[in-house]
């Protein structure tokens, strides 16, 4: 089957009745799942699969990555409205969504993060697409020295958000280096900072963490401050002023075009990448974003590009997750793992197989994708009035109902009574940082990218010898890199000077 | 006000509502019209909520199984069966609630038993249960192992990796997981010097080095490897087991290397402590003390279930073999695997603390 066919083919199931039906539920339910905290895409996908046995291929696989497809947007609006991030992938989010709604642009903000992640998965799918030719050759780019250099690359980035306490926030990201530690270690066989507690052997759960350090930080700001989540500025809006300002965002993220293509290129890139995971790449895009931007001062007080950068990241990493996934049958992530294991139940084969017999197929996951995204972007627009009203809703009743939803999504990742207190503990933890003015940011990238670092140095090393840094990619990554953090401390100092220049 | 707060508060009710509906409709259920009475251990399960325990995350080999046969388990119990899944400490932490589980036949897990056994064996801290007094209902499968290699390296024999130049380089993920286990085990036993690189985070990691050609092959289960194998990237060169899998009639197992060795006394041991572990394979299991009534109907219903011919044609169908053992079988294979000689058990808690 040639991929044209193959497209029209594709096209056509997915809008057909015996699917289409599938991948609107599907993504529906993703929504849901994702607007509730801790409960993520691999958490959808997981409940999905019970229905899959009695399912033909085509409906199973639009119902599963429908289901998938959505998670981030939902998480987006309850990162965006609650200051908690609803799935992992959306803390990026929580640095200029939450500002924007205290501004009274809740809405807009939420507009606008629909859509980019709309565009984002868009843009990720077709990329996915167009790599198809060549897919197995560009998956196979990234051994573990480029993942090494690629992860450290990304660590930098920690410079750019830090840049205006830059000693606070390397404390705070070397202490997520440090979290990332704890644990059993796999290459030496030896527990790690788990003070002999049996729970620490397999590592911190990110979820707990992200909760922790963000949702429950926040909750207990609101609790300290009293009021309602919606800030002092902002009256309830009417339905019709939040609709305006739904679209408003909407446009927004239309006329950020180009950095809506900028920050989706960079989640397709950390997609293809096994193990880096869509939280880093969300935070390196909107580092990016504040880096290019012309209004880089008002990043964290609220401005959209922050939004935009984060969320079209997010959802493109899973056009690029699905790449290596579809290219070699190897998952660039949890969920891709489960989707593995799913069409294995369905009797589908991947591998080059799949891109050359079922194309197809691959074109089902495609407009899956956009179809499942476009659901998800209209659909949360009809969520965001009913949600935004409940940010009016006093602290003293709404911290009872958010602390709840929040442990009970610690909670469910792995059942475990432990996250409950991991999450209190980050709670804390994160609540100091803020008022302290510890990027809470550099602390989960620290601690999300020292896995990567750490095993792929290792493996580099055994694998090619101390000298693999001299071979061509990860020497140019590494040139990159250093320019990158050259060019930052050169700002920063400037930057320092400049100001210092003021206050004479 | 209030009103205004409740309605907008739907999303979250909703979904509390359908699971509450569930719930209800999950206890409530009406025994069938014109069944006959049940007595005993059916009575007691009829209606019941069982809970089996999954001691990995969703998704994984073990997940799937589970869902895979719990219909059928419903049927033969006449309980609704909820996966539980509890992942931690490589599966220990399932396994340590069902040691600890209540004694009312209501819990019940699948364990990854020759990790378990080795485990103990090794004195691992977090092995808190006592492999053999669990109560065994069955056993779903067993283990094969396979060395697998990608046909891009050259080495496409047993033969040619043991007589090969170079220092072969076989992946395997965490140290003293079961991918560098059977490595090194199967190195010692006969005496090769393969350079095993372990570390990776996952199988699928190390498939993709093997992609990338950084390194020439790894073990692994027959059912994670039986892909790459049919669509011809990858070939099994050796096999676990006494006898030649069906799928695999062309693959030496290791047994039948055993007479060229110098040795063939050790190795032969080596290999047959090695293979009492793989026969665990994963057991379904009980917590030790359940009434006996209550296990012998378990232990029917499962047999029962693990024989229905629908179960059977959707394993076979997503590849997913199924090796059923009774549970009189399993406490025969679970003495066999704890009652190692003292020489090999010290090589075995060696390879499992990664000092081999």
């Amino acid at each position: 089957m040639g991929i044209v066919e193959g497209l029209v083919s594709g096209l056509l199931q997915a809008i057909s009745l015996d699917v289409f039906p599938y991948l609107f539920i599907g993504s529906v339910f993703g929504l849901l799942i994702g607007v509730i905290p801790g409960l993520s895409g691999h958490f959808a996908m997981a409940m999905v699969i019970p229905f899959l046995y009695s399912m033909t291929p085509e409906a199973g696989i639009a119902f599963l990555l429908g289901a998938h497809a959505t998670v981030a947007q939902g998480g987006g609006l309850t990162a965006i409205l609650f200051s908690t991030p609803g799935t992992g992938q959306n803390a990026a989010t929580l640095l200029d969504g939450p500002p924007m709604r205290r501004n009274g642009l809740g809405a807009m903000a939420a507009g606008a993060a629909l859509t980019s992640c709309f565009l984002g998965a868009t843009f990720g799918a077709v990329t996915l697409a167009l790599l198809l030719p060549g897919l197995q050759q560009i998956v196979l780019f990234f051994g573990p020295p480029e993942i090494f250099v690629l992860a450290f690359l990304a660590l930098t980035f920690v410079a750019v958000l830090g840049k205006k306490d830059l000693t606070r926030s390397l404390i705070a990201a070397l202490a997520g280096l440090l979290l990332a530690m704890i644990g059993l270690d796999n290459v030496t066989n030896q527990e790690r900072f788990t003070f002999g507690l049996l729970e620490l052997r397999d590592g911190l759960e990110l979820v707990p963490v992200i909760l922790g350090l963000f949702a429950v930080a926040e909750v207990f700001e609101l609790w300290v401050s009293g009021g309602s989540l919606a800030g002092e500025k902002s009256p309830a809006l009417t339905a019709r002023a939040t609709q305006r300002q739904i679209f408003q965002g909407v446009w927004a993220a239309f006329k950020h075009w180009w950095l809506v293509l900028r920050c989706s290129a960079i989640g397709v890139t950390m997609g293809l990448i096994p193990g880096l995971g869509s939280a880093p790449a969300a935070f390196v895009a909107y580092g990016h974003a504040q880096q290019t931007s012309k209004t880089k001062e008002t990043f964290g007080k609220g401005n959209i590009e922050g939004v935009i950068g984060s969320e079209s990241a997010n959802d493109a990493v899973e056009g690029g997750a699905l790449a290596s996934t579809i290219a070699f049958g190897v998952p660039g992530s949890s969920s891709m793992a489960i989707l593995l294991g799913a069409l294995f139940i369905l009797g589908q084969e991947t591998g080059p197989n799949m891109v050359t017999d079922h194309v197809d197929v691959v074109f089902i996951m495609i407009f899956t994708i956009i179809i499942g995204n476009f659901i998800g972007m209209v659909g949360g627009m009809f969520l965001v009035n009913p949600l935004s009203r409940a940010t009016g809703i006093r602290g003293g009743l709404l911290v009872p109902v958010l602390i709840t939803v929040i442990f009970t999504g610690a909670f469910a990742v792995q059942r475990s009574w432990f996250d409950i207190g991991i999450t209190l503990l980050f709670g804390v933890l994160g609540y100091l940082m803020k008022e302290l003015n510890y990027s809470r940011a550099a602390m989960l990238i620290g601690f999300v990218l020292g896995f990567a670092v750490e095993k792929n140095l290792y493996l580099a090393i055994q694998l090619s010898g101390p000298y693999f840094i001299l071979d061509p990619i990860p020497l140019t990554l590494a040139m990159i890199t250093i320019a990158f953090l050259a060019y930052n401390v050169w700002a920063i100092v400037t930057h320092r000077r400049e100001t210092r220049g003021h206050a004479d | 006000m209030t009103t205004r707060i409740l309605r907008h508060r739907k999303p979250f009710s909703v979904i509390g509502w359908l699971i509450a509906i569930a719930a209800l409709a999950a206890c409530q259920q009406p025994p069938p019209d014109g069944a006959p009475e049940k007595t005993g251990a059916a009575a007691y399960y009829d209606g019941r909520n069982i809970r089996w325990i999954i001691p990995y995350s969703p998704g994984g080999g073990y997940d799937e199984y589970a869902r895979l046969i719990s219909p059928y388990l419903e049927k033969h119990t006449g309980a609704r069966v909820d996966v539980y899944n509890l992942p931690g400490a490589g599966g220990m932490r399932g396994a340590n609630e069902l040691y600890n589980a209540p004694k009312s036949g209501l819990t019940i897990g699948v364990i990854n038993g020759s990790a378990l056994v080795m485990n103990e064996l090794a004195g691992m801290r977090g092995a808190d249960y006592k492999i053999a007094e669990f109560e065994y209902i069955g056993r779903v499968v067993a283990d094969r192992r396979v060395l697998v290699v990608s046909l891009d390296s050259g080495y496409t024999s047993i033969e040619a990796i043991m007589n090969a130049d170079e220092r072969i380089k076989i992946g395997a993920t965490g140290l003293g997981g079961s991918t560098y286990v059977d490595a090194v085990i199967v190195n010692e036993a006969f005496d090769m010097n393969l350079d095993i690189i372990h570390g990776f985070d996952s199988s699928s990691v190390v498939r993709q080095a093997m992609l990338r050609g950084n390194i020439v092959g790894t073990w692994g289960s027959w059912g994670s490897a039986v892909d790459a194998v049919v669509e011809g990237r990858h070939k099994v060169v050796l096999q676990s087991g006494r006898e030649r899998l069906a799928e695999l009639p062309d693959v030496p197992t290791a047994f039948e290397l055993v007479d060229r060795m110098a040795n063939p006394d050790r190795t032969q041991a080596i290999l047959s402590a090695w293979e009492s572990l793989h026969e665990v394979g994963r057991p379904v299991a009980a917590p030790p003390g359940v009434p006996l009534e209550r296990l012998e109907f378990l232990r029917a219903a499962f047999d029962g279930a693990m024989h229905e011919p629908e179960l059977l044609a959707k394993a076979k169908s997503s590849g997913r073999p199924l090796n059923f053992a009774s549970a009189e079988e399993m406490r025969r294979v679970i003495t066999e695997s704890t009652s190692m000689p003292d020489d090999i058990r010290a090589l075995f808690v060696r390879a499992i603390k990664g000092e081999l």
